[in-house]
C-alpha cells in the first residue's frame, strides 16, 4: 500500500529560501549537530564493544525485516496473551481511525503523548483534536514545538532549530495563559523545570496515554521507549487507557537482538551512552501489576512494507537515530523544516518519496544531496543513503520528474562528449562563443545549465591549448613509439 | 622504471591544463614514465550523479573502450574521477547494459571489464605515496598549506593519509580545516542546479580556509579540481585571488603562478 506523509504546500525553492534566511536556526542546528557527531565518535572510541553489538544488530534487524511476516504474527498475539490488543493499520488515514475509536470507546477527553515521530507522520494530533480531544505533548522538544505551532525539525530534537531566548519567550507566553509563574531564565535547567510544572498538572488529568516505539520485541510482545526525560514513563502509567502507535517495521525477533541495539540510538544519535530512560511496556495493569486498564498496540504500515524485498529494503531497519541529519552538510545549512514533510536529512530524502510512490518529496533527491557521503559513513545501521539517493535520481528520470531542458542537456552532452570528435568539436565551439561571456578573462555568465554557477561563481574559460592538445604537440611521438 | 598512463580528467583538460602539465612534470621527476591515451575524455560522474545511467553509461563505455587491454597503471588527476571508475563503474554497466538491452550476459561482460580497468586506477597522490617515503620529487615545501580533502577521496576511496603525508615528506607543513570533512558544496551539477545551498557551503568552507589563512596558509591544496573550480570561482567573484592550487601544481614547485 502507498503510504501518506504531509506535504508542505510551499514549494522547495521557497523553503529552502526560508532555511537560508533563518540565521538562529542556521547557528543552532550548526551547533547542535556537530556537538552530536562529535560525541558518537568520543562514545565509539571510548567503548569498542559497542561496534561489534552494533555490526550484530545490523544483521538482527536486517533478519527482522526478512522474516517481518511471521514476526507480526507472533508480536501481536503475543501482545495480546499479555492482556493488550494489537491492531494492524495499512495507512496513516487507518491509524488515525483507530486512535480515534479507541479514544471513544473509552470516553477520552485528554491525550498526553511522548515523542514519537510516526504520529507525525500520521498527523495525529490532528485527528485527535479534530474529534474533540486535548492533545499535549510532553517530550520537552515537542512541547515546544507544539506551543510554537510548528513541526520537528530534527527526527531526534524536534526543536533543534530554536535557541534557548525563544524558548523562554514562548514559554513567557504560555505561562500567562496557563496562569504560572513565568521561567526565571533562559538556562536548559529552568526551561525544563517550568515544562515539568506545566506539563505535571496534565498529567494527572489525561485519560490516554499515546507513545511511539523504538523496539518491538516479537518473542515476548514488548515494546521498548528509548527517551531521555522520563516523560514516557508518566505517559505509560499515569492515564488509564495507553496507545502505542509504531510501524511495522520496529520489530526484532528476540531479547537478545533488542540488547545489541538498545543502545545505539543514543550512542549514534546523541553520543550517550543510553539514553537517561529506558520504558518497556509488556502488558495492561491487570498483567504488570502497574499502569493503564487497557494497552493498544496499533502497528502502522503506511508504505514501509512496498519496500521489502526491493533493493530498499534496507530503509526499513532505519532507527532514526538522527546520525545522517546531523553529518548533513545540506541539512545543516536549510534545517529540517526545508524538506517539507516530517523526515529530514538524507534518510528523508530517501524515504519521503520511497514511502508516498513519489507522491511528496519527488523534489528532495535531485535538490537535497550533494553526493558526499557522510551519512554513509555515519549510518550505524549501514543503510546505502547515497547509493539510495542516485538510484532515486534515476527513477525520476525514468519517470521524466525532471525539467526537460536538463535531460536534453544531458541527453547530447553525454552522446558528443562519448567520442574524442566530438569532445573536440564541443571546445572548438566554446572557444568560438565563450567570448561572449567573459570579462577580463574569465567567464561570468552562461546559457543552459551551466547558468546556475555562474549566478555566485566566475570560471576559468575554455583553455586555447587543452592538456591533450599541448601533449599530443609536445608529446604526441611517446605514444606512438611505443606502440609500434 | 614505471610507466603510467594519466587519467586527466575533462576538468583539468578543459579548465586547467597546467595541472595536468605538473603532473606530468612531478611523474618524470619521480622516475615514471608518463604516457596519455589521448581518446579519453570524461568518466561520466557529472551524469551518473544526477541520476543519468544511460548516459553516464555511454561515457564509462568510451573510458572502458580507451583504457582497457593493459595493465600499465593508470594515475588519475582528481580522487573523485577515480572513485567513480573504481566505485561505480562495474554496476553502473552492469544495471545500464541490462536495462537498454535486457541481457544479463552482456552486462556481466561490460561490467567485468571496467572492474579490470579499475583495477589498474590510482589517484595521483596516492600512486607518488606508494613508493619509499623519501623518493625524491626535487620539491623543496616551504609553505602551510592547507588541505581540502574531497568527499569522494575521503569516503569513497577511504583514502585519509596521502595526500597530507606526501605533501609533509616534501617539506610543506599541511593545515586541516575546521571542520574538515564537511563537502564544499560543489557535487558535479549540484553546483548549477542548486547553486543557493552549493554556495553556503563553499562560504563555510572558505571562511575556515581564512582562518586557516590569518595562521599563514599559504594555498589551499586539493586532490580534486572541480572542489578547487567552485572555490576558486566564489573567491574570483567576490573580488578576491585564487589561492587554490592542485597537488601536482605545488609538488611541482609551480604553485607560484599569478
Ligand atoms: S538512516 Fe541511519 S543514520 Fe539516519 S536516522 Fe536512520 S539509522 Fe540513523
Amino acid at each position: 500500500m502507498i503510504g501518506n506523509l504531509p506535504s508542505d504546500p510551499h514549494p522547495w525553492s521557497e523553503r529552502r529560501e526560508a532555511g537560508l534566511a533563518n540565521t538562529t536556526m542556521r547557528q543552532t542546528l550548526g551547533l547542535v549537530t556537530r556537538r552530536f557527531s562529535v560525541g558518537k565518535r568520543r562514545v565509539f572510541a571510548e567503548d569498542p564493544e559497542q561496534e561489534a553489538a552494533r555490526r550484530l544488530g545490523v544483521e538482527a534487524k536486517r533478519q527482522a525485516i526478512a522474516n517481518l511476516d511471521s514476526l507480526l504474527d507472533q508480536f501481536a498475539s503475543k501482545v495480546r496473551s499479555n492482556g493488550g490488543t494489537a491492531l494492524m493499520a495499512g495507512t496513516a488515514h487507518e491509524a488515525v481511525e483507530a486512535v480515534r475509536s479507541i479514544a471513544a470507546t473509552h470516553q477520552v477527553k485528554v491525550v498526553v503523548k511522548s515523542k514519537s515521530m510516526l504520529t507525525e507522520e500520521i498527523q495525529l494530533n490532528r485527528g485527535l483534536e479534530a474529534a474533540g480531544l486535548t492533545v499535549l505533548e510532553t517530550d520537552l522538544g515537542e512541547y515546544i514545538i507544539q506551543r510554537a505551532h510548528e513541526t520537528p525539525s530534527h527526527i531526534l530534537a524536534p526543536a533543534a532549530h530554536k535557541n534557548r531566548q525563544q524558548i523562554r519567550e514562548l514559554f513567557e507566553d504560555d505561562a500567562k495563559t496557563a496562569g504560572l509563574a513565568p521561567p526565571v531564565s533562559d538556562a536548559a535547567s529552568t526551561l525544563t523545570q517550568y515544562a515539568r510544572e506545566r506539563l505535571r498538572r496534565e498529567f494527572l488529568q489525561a485519560d490516554m496515554g499515546v507513545t511511539g516505539g523504538n523496539f518491538g520485541v516479537a518473542e515476548t510482545g514488548t515494546v521498548v521507549l528509548v527517551t531521555n526525560e522520563g516523560n514516557a514513563d508518566l505517559v505509560t502509567t499515569l492515564p488509564r487507557v495507553l496507545v502505542t502507535v509504531m510501524g511495522v517495521e520496529k520489530l526484532v525477533a528476540r531479547w537478545e537482538d533488542l540488547t545489541l541495539l538498545i543502545q545505539q540510538p543514543a550512542m549514534n544519535g546523541i553520543g550517550q551512552r543510553l539514553s537517561a530512560y529506558t520504558t518497556l511496556i509488556s502488558g495492561p495493569a491487570a498483567s504488570v501489576a502497574e499502569g493503564p486498564a487497557a494497552w493498544y498496540v496499533v502497528l502502522v504500515d503506511n508504505g514501509r512494507q512496498r519496500l521489502r524485498h526491493t533493493v530498499y529494503e534496507d530503509v526499513l531497519s532505519c532507527i532514526r537515530c538522527g546520525a545522517c541529519l546531523n553529518v548533513c552538510p545540506v541539512f545543516r545549512q536549510v534545517g529540517g523544516h526545508a524538506y517539507g514533510s516530517v523526515y529530514s536529512g538524507p534518510i528523508g530524502v530517501v524515504e519521503t518519496p520511497l514511502l508516498t510512490n513519489f507522491g511528496v518529496g519527488a523534489e528532495l533527491p535531485s535538490v537535497a544531496c550533494t553526493m558526499c557521503h557522510a551519512c554513509k559513513e555515519a549510518c550505524p545501521m549501514e543503510i546505502d543513503l547515497p547509493g539510495h539517493i542516485i538510484r532515486l535520481r534515476q527513477e525520476k528520470v525514468r519517470r521524466h520528474l525532471n525539467a526537460a531542458s536538463l535531460t536534453a542537456s544531458y541527453h547530447w552532452w553525454s552522446r558528443i562528449w562519448a567520442t574524442p570528435r566530438g569532445y573536440r568539436w564541443s571546445l572548438r565551439w566554446a572557444r568560438r562563443l565563450q567570448g561572449l561571456y567573459q570579462r577580463q578573462g574569465r567567464l561570468v555568465r552562461a546559457p543552459g545549465i551551466a547558468r546556475g554557477w555562474f549566478q555566485t561563481r566566475d570560471m576559468p574559460p575554455v583553455a586555447q591549448e587543452t592538456f591533450i592538445e599541448w601533449w599530443q604537440r609536445h608529446r604526441g611521438g611517446l605514444d606512438r613509439e611505443r606502440r609500434s | 622504471m614505471a610507466t603510467v598512463r594519466l587519467f586527466v580528467t575533462c576538468l583539468v583538460d578543459v579548465f586547467r591544463p597546467e595541472v595536468g602539465r605538473a603532473a606530468v612534470t612531478v611523474l618524470e621527476r619521480h622516475g615514471d614514465r608518463v604516457e596519455c591515451p589521448v581518446e579519453q575524455t570524461c568518466c561520466g560522474q557529472f551524469a551518473f550523479n544526477a541520476g543519468y545511467r544511460q548516459e553516464a553509461a555511454l561515457l564509462a563505455k568510451h573510458f572502458v573502450e580507451v583504457f582497457e587491454g593493459d595493465t600499465t597503471p593508470i594515475v588519475a588527476l582528481s580522487g573523485s574521477c577515480a572513485a567513480m571508475v573504481v566505485h561505480h563503474y562495474p554496476e553502473l554497466l552492469r544495471e545500464a547494459v541490462i536495462e537498454e538491452r535486457g541481457s544479463v550476459k552482456e552486462a556481466e561482460g561490460w561490467a567485468a571489464r571496467a572492474m579490470a580497468v579499475g583495477r589498474e586506477v590510482v589517484e595521483f597522490s596516492q600512486w607518488l605515496g606508494q613508493g619509499s617515503p623519501d623518493s625524491a620529487l626535487g620539491t623543496v615545501g616551504r609553505q602551510r598549506l592547507a588541505l581540502h580533502q574531497g568527499c569522494h577521496m575521503r569516503r569513497i576511496l577511504e583514502e585519509t593519509r596521502q595526500p597530507k603525508e606526501l605533501l609533509e615528506q616534501q617539506g610543506f607543513e599541511v593545515v586541516e580545516l575546521e571542520d574538515s570533512d564537511q563537502c564544499c558544496g560543489f557535487g558535479g551539477t549540484y553546483s548549477m542546479t542548486e547553486w543557493r545551498v552549493s554556495t553556503a557551503l563553499a562560504d563555510a568552507k572558505l571562511k575556515a580556509f581564512q582562518d586557516a589563512q590569518a595562521g599563514g596558509a599559504a594555498y589551499l591544496v586539493s586532490s580534486d579540481l572541480g572542489c578547487l573550480l567552485h572555490l576558486a570561482g566564489r573567491l574570483r567573484r567576490l573580488g578576491a585571488q585564487d589561492p587554490t592550487r592542485h597537488v601536482a601544481e605545488v609538488l611541482a614547485g609551480e604553485e607560484d603562478r599569478p
